[in-house]
């Protein structure tokens, strides 16, 4: 969990400058910004001495709603404390436990946001992805190929918000205008996966 | 009805649908009209610039006139114009955005958007349209209209834009009726996840709401927990004097 996190708030930061410039487009161009400012903090903030993945989850949604601001803080803060929650009665580390917080993650930022697939935002990635991790594990695939799977699905949701006009927050104030433009949200939901997909990778070699 | 100037609207709202650049053969198709009527329209609305023809694709856009004429018709937008000073004025007596809004049933049409004055990239909201239920300015509007056109907006679709979107007529109707006690309409996240509003109506010199004017920001700075009480009373302070240039009389201008 820990070198998750880890990984991801690399990979945020280094890709800071593209997801701004994905922002500029569509929105404030402060999200690569604001993200990375927050994942930093994550990173600082995580207790050493912490090892329980739901307590590591939780202080770093709230973490993230602290310091990313905007509405990138909440949403990416409510997807951890969502897994959190679901983290904390699990009883190992193991696909399953992964299962139920990538739901609840994905229940907490609709509950929240109120998207649905094709509104062109962070659900744009986080659904397909989540769908295809259970697929896996209900076809009894293991943790591996199971973030294979979702990472590869969130690359297609991301990518998939390029074409269409963004229903749901300030992109949707462009109308027709937001259409070409590929979602930050969706792009930063979609390192999640791939930070997610290294790290297990890199644990089972 | 004229059917070729029907057409010609219809093409031209065509070309301003998100798909930067058409071609005849795919515009016929979008509009169901034979090629050789979608040409016709499209060379003579291009004499009068209203369209361009892409020099290497052969492909069509819209022209530059049409900037002029949104241009203009922002010009003579009487609230608009009378607003740009208490706008500016608003914004930075409070350090946020400031948006001024008319209902242009069931959304908010945004006329004029000042940006938060902190030098950050912001995105011109002007042309926008809102929702009228799920912003300030909507509500504020709204809960001086008269029982006819309230009726009308609260019996048409409500969508849920967040998870805190209004989405019940007897809810909004409520909130409505606070409104018109309070004189000021806030809305919570109920747009914009983290984004909050805070506006107040502005009447025309026979008392009816000409628009709306608000402070807009984050959540943590212009409603933490309440209403940032500042706002509120610069919001309020600015909408009585901005109807007042519109006309209004000392009746009209409520909300104190």
């Amino acid at each position: 969990m820990r070198a998750w996190i880890a990984r991801l708030a690399a990979s945020i930061a280094d890709q800071r400058d593209f997801l701004t410039q994905l922002d500029a487009a569509i929105g404030d161009a402060d999200h690569g910004v604001n993200m990375d400012r927050g994942f930093s903090a994550v990173v600082r903030e995580l207790p050493d001495d912490e090892e329980l993945p739901g307590a590591l989850l939780d202080r770093a949604g709230r973490v993230l709603i602290y310091q990313v601001g905007g509405a990138a803080g909440p949403l990416f803060g409510e997807m951890f404390r969502g897994a959190a929650e679901s983290f904390a009665r699990a009883h190992a580390l193991d696909a399953e436990a992964w299962l139920g917080g990538l739901r609840s993650a994905l229940d907490g930022v609709q509950r929240l946001g109120a998207a649905v697939e094709g509104d062109k935002t962070i659900v744009d990635a986080l659904a397909p992805a989540v769908g295809a991790f259970e697929r896996m594990v209900r076809s009894g695939k293991d943790l591996a190929a199971a973030t294979a799977q979702a990472r590869d699905a969130a690359e297609r949701g991301m990518k998939a918000t390029i074409p269409i006009q963004a229903r749901k927050g300030r992109a949707s104030y462009l109308g027709p205008r937001s259409v070409g433009h590929q979602d930050p949200g969706a792009t930063s939901t979609y390192l999640l996966f791939e930070a997610l997909d290294r790290t297990v990778r890199e644990a089972g070699a | 009805m004229i059917r070729s100037v029907d057409r010609a609207a219809r093409l031209l709202k065509a070309l301003g649908s998100g798909t930067p650049r058409m071609g005849v053969t795919e515009l016929a198709e979008r509009l169901e009209l034979p090629k050789a009527t979608v040409y016709g329209l499209l060379r003579t609305l291009e004499q009068q610039e209203l369209v361009q023809q892409d020099a290497e694709t052969g492909k069509y856009r819209l022209g530059p006139a049409l900037l002029q004429l949104g241009n203009s018709f922002l010009d003579g937008h009487e609230l608009r114009a009378r607003s740009l000073l208490w706008a500016d004025s608003l914004a930075s007596q409070v350090g946020e955005a400031v948006r001024v809004g008319v209902l242009h049933r069931p959304n908010v049409l945004i006329v004029h958007h000042v940006f938060r004055p902190d030098d950050s990239v912001q995105i011109l909201e002007v042309g926008a349209t809102i929702p009228w239920h799920a912003c300030a300015l909507g509500k504020a509007v709204a809960a001086f209209e008269g029982s006819a056109c309230r009726a009308e907006l609260l019996g048409g679709e409500l969508v849920r834009l967040t998870g805190r979107t209004l989405i019940q007529a007897a809810a909004l109707e409520r909130e409505l009726e606070e409104v018109a006690q309070a004189g000021v309409a806030t809305e919570d996240q109920e747009a914009i996840v983290g984004e909050v509003e805070i506006a107040a109506p502005v009447f025309d010199h026979r008392g009816h709401p000409a628009g709306a004017i608000g402070v807009v920001g984050p959540v943590e700075r212009v409603m933490p927990g309440e209403p940032a009480p500042a706002i509120v009373a610069a919001v309020r302070q600015v909408a009585r004097g901005l109807s007042r240039d519109m006309g209004a009389g000392r009746v009209a201008v409520r909300g104190g």
